[in-house]
């Protein structure tokens, strides 16, 4: 029961690129088994000033993992004395995530902003693999959208554009995947900075 | 395996030999990343094409990117040769399978070396072997029968036929594969090069239906 499962980000998450920046999004709900042990969990993780991950999959081998990847970037930058950019914190994730793999259940979407390349999304599924995307969902609760997705997707969306999008598929797989619930956080990562909100509740869309 | 590829194919044709492969990662039964390159130049007269895991591909294409540029590093003229390449990965990938940690990749390698063709097979046992036709995953099931038809022929393939072969080939395998996809990608090598087409789009047909 219970107290024998994992403790799991079930999950949905999500980032979208837009010109200028990104936004990001998550669910809240983590899960022993059937039971919730938080309802109110932030899945959004910084690694950097300007750099973000979405955990899915274990909660232990997410967070050790991003935490490792955090004091990677940190000396990096420093050593660089300049911003890290979004794709070496991605290859950071990928690189344990593959040398690992057999032991490690994360499924993690790196997102941000880098004065290089603006915003960026790249994917490190389960496995190891590394790729970037215009956008990327993760988690159980991704199944249930990847149709709402294919069908309303557009490249070339405003950051607002791309909040409200980022917001309606997470809803709509919320309310389907049962490791999925709670609220929804988002984030808007740009030149200027980081923005998070929270839906909840009656905001959902 | 997580993030899986399908079929790869490969044909000898008068002027070279080609390689062909969808652009799906698969995971599980998902269609889950469908703008993926299977198909890798790893120098001026060699491309490499693999399915199974991508992740391990990725290692691979690593390993490969490092060993063409140490070569290049060398500055002695020499380049890696098709068969070499395939000498090489069949060590690795046996190696690999030894120790109880594959790379689980089947690939075919094909090049041109000098004024010869080569096209050769490595799978994650590290079961290798060259042919005029190979294809890997289900299209070593579907395809190659209709690859080594033509080629029962008189005299090899022009590049056109050729073309046109791998093109029905895949359609085949887009009809029968239930992890396959119909964007792919074609790599051809000639003496001149290596040049990669795509990502281009399959057209099938559904007329049977009507009949049904």
């Amino acid at each position: 029961e219970w107290t024998a499962e994992p403790v799991s980000t079930g999950t949905t998450i999500m980032a979208v690129e837009f010109d200028g920046g990104v936004v990001i999004g998550a669910d809240s709900r983590t899960t022993t088994g059937s039971y919730v042990a938080n309802r109110v969990t932030d899945k959004l993780t910084p690694v950097h000033d300007r750099i973000f991950c979405c955990r899915s999959g274990s909660a232990a081998d997410t967070q050790a993992v991003a935490d490792a990847v955090a004091y990677q970037l940190a000396f990096h930058s420093v050593e660089l004395e300049e911003p890290p950019r979004v794709r070496t914190a991605a290859r950071l994730f990928q690189q344990s995530c593959y040398r690992y793999r057999e032991e490690l259940s994360a499924g993690i979407i790196v997102a941000g902003w880098d004065p290089r390349r603006g915003g960026q999304v790249y994917v490190v599924p389960m496995g190891g693999l590394l790729l970037r995307q215009p956008f990327a969902v993760g988690g159980s609760g991704s199944s249930y959208i990847y149709g709402f997705l294919d069908a309303t997707f557009q490249p070339g969306m405003t950051r607002s554009q791309c909040q409200e999008f980022v917001a309606r598929a997470l809803a709509l797989a919320m309310v389907r995947d049962g490791s999925s619930g709670g609220v929804i956080r988002l984030a808007a990562i740009t030149e200027d900075g980081v923005e998070r909100t929270v839906l909840a509740g009656s905001d959902l869309p | 395996p997580m993030v899986t590829g399908t079929s790869v194919l490969g044909l000898r044709f008068s002027g070279g030999v080609m390689l062909a492969a969808d652009t799906v990662g698969s995971y599980g039964s998902l269609a889950r990343f469908r703008g993926i390159s299977r198909l890798l130049k790893v120098n001026d007269s060699t491309v490499l094409g693999a399915s199974g895991d991508l992740a391990d591909f990725q290692h691979l294409r690593q390993l490969l990117e490092q060993m063409v540029i140490d070569e290049e590093l060398l500055g002695d003229g020499h380049s890696y040769s098709p068969r070499a390449l395939h000498s090489w990965l069949t060590r690795l990938l046996y190696n690999r399978r030894s120790k109880i940690n594959p790379l689980w990749n089947s690939v075919l390698i094909a090049g041109v070396d000098g004024g010869d063709s080569f096209l050769g097979y490595v799978d994650m046992l590290g079961v290798a072997y060259e042919a005029p036709s190979l294809a890997t995953g289900f299209g070593a099931y579907l395809a190659q029968p209709l690859l080594r038809a033509e080629l029962e022929r008189e005299r090899l393939p022009t590049r056109e036929e050729a073309r046109e072969l791998l093109e029905r080939c895949l359609r085949v395998l887009y009809y029968r594969d239930a992890r396959s996809f119909n964007r792919y990608e074609v790599a051809v090598v000639t003496e001149k090069g290596v040049e990669l087409e795509g990502p281009q789009t399959l057209e099938a047909n559904w007329d049977i239906a009507h009949l049904v």
